[in-house]
């Protein structure tokens, strides 16, 4: 379908839309708002793979340039497969990264951001392989991505992530989006688009959340050289590892959590939540002011919150779950996670406009879920920011206690 | 079917129009839902206004045998009130969502009618006598003074001008947290269900102070809230057997025999999605909007956002029809999630033998799709041809490149008009369609 419109002006319109519905007479209309929020996680999903994709284009560069080698990505595959996940975890044909051969040559910095990008995606298709039970296998052999493995889409043999396959399916670009630099090899794969993921928590996804991402990079090459067969379940990372690999410039998908207080209109019971958001540029650095700082959580755990940094698509799910987080992806000192400053996306993005750290503000504070998306304050005196896209990125900081201490209306 | 040549084809012709012909529409009078009863002789409609207006079909006149009777104003009453619910701060619209008639047992006829929260069984009652000659009262209903009285005389029953008296005789209130958005009355005659967002509650029409939950789908916690209902209905045969459609656009089939709470649905009806159709907006447009019931029994038609999908209740894996309503929409997707056109509920009817079915679109324009010829039409309900027994011409819409004569643009079509209410008579070809604040009525012709 041809979109006039980007990702952003979709999310900014979907919020207008939800805020708005606040104040309609009637009281606000659950199925209109769920249905938005669909609409603003697409939206998001793709917003994120095009952060991706010039994040990994960037990388590319960084590697021609240093390796002057042709790239090895159309022949390895890395079916990272968490531990107990099937074999068949989906291909990511656009999200290849080189072979190990130069792994060791390569730009450590671009290399732990690639893993997470890696990781990020892989657990994001794991979680819609899970969600959706598709009933094919997916091998994941460079054979097959030529073949085409059969799937439960039409053809389409890579279950690209789920931001991805929000193109247009006839081809037509949306503004902005660079996801074909992405397959250097095989021509761009047809989209099988899983339907995007579901607030739905019962899926046995907790597990492969929680496994996918200790994967550690390391074993990459290995398994990259078993790229014929359907990868072996990956080693258990160690933890250390994983937090090292954390403090790398980090520019995409960090999950905090935060707190939401949800009023049940049925039973008048008060409960707490805890909610994933995307931190969105929450530099792993070693201050991580923007943890520090930000919102006055209502104890944001990050423990749980960090297991989920790597999914941005999927955080929804992640909400409640307890994962006894071994990723401790967590800045050192593990200071609670805030909405990245806006600062520190400009750092990376400069040439992005003012509204894009808006949004990607207004994503980290929407990211939790629906109960985020619909919230209400008949109690709290502060008024909410208007969310008309113009959002004051300190604003957006500064009210986001009023957000986390909001009474969902249902 | 309808069609624009003559042969056994249906030709539509334009009967009458009711409401303002003002083009500022008055919110309180945009029509929110329309419903023949049993017997096609009564139509009522319900507006955002918390009116009900029921129209009767005058007897057939023998000599003027060209043209079915007319509708008429029966009777107008306020059926529900705005209303505000101090505990959650919520004002509760009057809007009539649904009305649903009873099969007629004695002189009165009874109807359902909801807002989003409360539903109300109505009486609608003739009075064409009243008592005349009391002794200890007036004409006028003033008591006299008994002193004055001095014969004795029996009242009698004289006829007086007709009076249609509309009064409410249970009010079923209290029991759903979210929005009402449908109502079906048991074929039973005794029982009817209704169903808000999440929850599905059966009801006994004499008892109004408890319900039963038959189906609930609300998470344990909000956040994973995927679905919900948008629409249920009992099968119009077997008195065990409903359904319900969903935002993802499933259907379930639920017996209530198996379990007292149908949480587990005996078919779930689902299409797999097309992946190539995949765009930001799948979730909304594959969202159900209408689910019906064949007369039969046998079939049921669901709405969603671009197309009409025919189940049969033996196959569960796939529609055995599916009819594009405006397809040149999906192009358009995301100006009309801008203008919210992409939230409208469309619903759709089957008319009387099952063969063709009926919905609405924009632009005043509604389509019909014959099942057994596979053919369809669109026509338009416009004040143009407001002439009786002038036959309406089909209309087309070009999607893109050359536009033919006469057709439409798609980017000329009104999205402010839009029918979303249509009726078909059970028994005879006259079908009703609701613009925004009128009722069109229209009839095949007659020769």
């Amino acid at each position: 379908m041809e979109c006039a419109l980007d990702a952003q002006s979709l999310i900014s319109i979907s919020l207008r839309k939800i805020h708005s519905s606040r104040t309609q007479r009637g009281g606000i209309k659950l199925h209109k708002n769920l249905l938005v929020s669909y609409v603003l996680r697409n939206a998001r999903q793709l917003y994120l793979s095009e952060r991706y994709a010039e994040l990994y284009r960037r990388q590319q560069q960084q590697q021609q340039q240093q390796q002057q080698q042709p790239p090895h990505h159309q022949h390895q595959h890395l079916p990272y497969a968490a531990p107990g996940m099937p074999a068949n975890a989906a291909d990511f044909g656009p999200l290849q990264l080189g072979g190990g051969g130069d792994a060791e040559a390569r730009e450590p910095v671009a290399r732990h951001q690639l893993h997470q990008l890696h990781q990020l995606h892989q657990l994001h298709l794991q979680q819609q392989l899970h969600q959706h039970q598709h009933p094919a296998p997916r091998s994941c052999t460079a054979a097959a991505v030529v073949a085409g493995a059969p799937a439960g889409c039409a053809g389409a043999l890579s279950e690209l992530p789920g931001c991805a396959a929000l193109q247009p399916p006839h081809g037509a670009p949306h503004r902005g989006q660079h996801l074909e630099p992405l397959q250097p090899g095989p021509a761009p794969l047809p989209l099988p688009p899983p339907a995007p993921a579901t607030l739905c928590p019962r899926d046995p996804r907790v597990p492969a959340a929680c496994s996918a991402p200790s994967a550690p990079p390391g074993a990459a090459p290995s398994t990259v050289a078993a790229s014929s067969q359907p990868a072996s379940p990956a080693p258990s990372s160690s933890p250390g590892f994983y937090r090292g690999a954390y403090p790398a410039p980090s520019d995409f998908g960090v999950h905090c959590s935060s707190q939401t207080t949800v009023l049940d209109l049925d039973t008048h019971v008060v409960t707490t939540v805890e909610n994933g958001y995307l931190h969105q540029d929450c530099c792993a650095s070693a201050h991580c002011p923007c943890c520090g700082q930000g919102a006055p959580g209502p104890g944001l755990a990050s423990a749980a919150g960090c297991k989920r940094k790597y999914y941005p698509g999927q955080e929804e799910e992640d909400d409640d779950e307890e994962d006894a987080g071994d990723l401790g992806a967590e800045p050192p000192g593990g200071a609670p996670f805030a909405p990245c400053k806006r600062a520190r996306f400009e750092d990376f993005c400069p040439d992005s406009s003012p509204d894009a750290s808006n949004i990607s503000n207004l994503i980290s504070i929407f990211g939790s879920g629906f109960s985020g998306l619909v919230s209400r304050q008949p109690d709290s005196s502060e008024q909410p920011p208007p969310l008309n896209g113009q959002l004051c990125a300190k604003q957006a900081l500064a009210s986001l206690g009023a957000w986390t201490r909001a009474i969902v209306a249902f | 079917m309808a069609g624009a040549g003559g042969g056994n084809d249906i030709q539509w012709c334009f009967s009458q129009v009711k409401g303002a012909v003002d083009d500022d529409v008055a919110e309180a009078d945009i029509i929110s839902t329309v419903e023949f009863n049993y017997s096609g002789e009564l139509l009522a409609t319900g507006d955002k206004g918390g009116r009900v207006v029921i129209f009767q079909q005058e007897q057939e006149n023998k000599i003027q045998s060209h043209s079915r009777g007319e509708y008429n104003v029966y009777s107008t009453f306020q059926s529900h009130e705005p209303e505000f619910d101090y505990l959650k701060s919520l004002e509760i619209e009057e809007k009539i969502n649904k009305i649903r008639w009873l099969p007629q047992k004695n002189a009165a006829q009874f109807l359902l009618s909801t807002n989003d929260k409360t539903i109300k069984l109505w009486k609608i009652s003739e009075r064409d006598k009243r008592p005349e000659g009391y002794n200890l009262k007036e004409e006028d209903g003033r008591y006299r003074d008994p002193t004055t009285v001095t014969t004795l005389r029996v009242p009698v029953f004289r006829p007086m001008d007709l009076m249609v008296e509309a009064s409410p005789r249970r009010i079923f209130a209290n029991a759903h947290t979210y929005h009402i958005n449908s109502i079906s009355i048991n074929s039973d005659y005794e029982t009817y269900l209704s169903a808000d967002d999440l929850r599905i509650n059966l009801w006994h029409l004499e008892i109004t102070d408890r319900s039963f939950n038959i189906v609930d789908i609300k998470p344990a916690n909000m956040e994973e809230l995927t679905e919900v209902i948008t629409a249920a209905e009992f099968h119009p045969n077997s008195c065990n057997t409903f359904v319900y459609s969903s935002s993802k656009g499933t259907i379930r089939l639920c017996d209530m025999r198996a379990a007292a709470l149908c949480d587990r649905h005996s078919k779930l009806f689902e299409e797999p999605e097309d992946p190539s159709n995949r765009s930001f907006f799948s979730e909304i447009i594959s969202s159900i909007s209408d689910v019906k019931f064949s007369h039969s029994g046998r079939y049921m038609m669901t709405r969603d956002y671009l197309s009409v999908k025919i189940w049969d209740l033996n196959m569960e894996n796939r529609p055995v029809e599916t009819y594009q309503v405006h397809e040149y929409l999906r192009s358009k997707l995301c100006s009309l999630y801008e203008n919210d056109c992409i939230f409208d509920k469309f619903e759709c009817c089957w008319n009387g033998s099952d063969s063709v079915v009926m919905t609405g679109s924009y632009n005043n324009f509604f389509r019909m799709f014959d099942r057994n010829t596979k053919r369809d039409i669109t026509l338009e309900a416009s004040r143009e041809n407001n002439k009786p027994r002038t036959v309406l011409k089909p209309r087309k819409v070009c999607a893109s490149g050359k536009r033919k004569k006469d057709e439409i643009s798609v980017d000329s079509l009104d999205f402010n008009k839009k029918i979303l209410h249509t009726a078909w008579h059970p028994k005879e070809n006259i079908i009703a369609v609701a613009t925004t604040n009128n009722l069109y009525i229209f009839q095949d012709k007659v020769n």
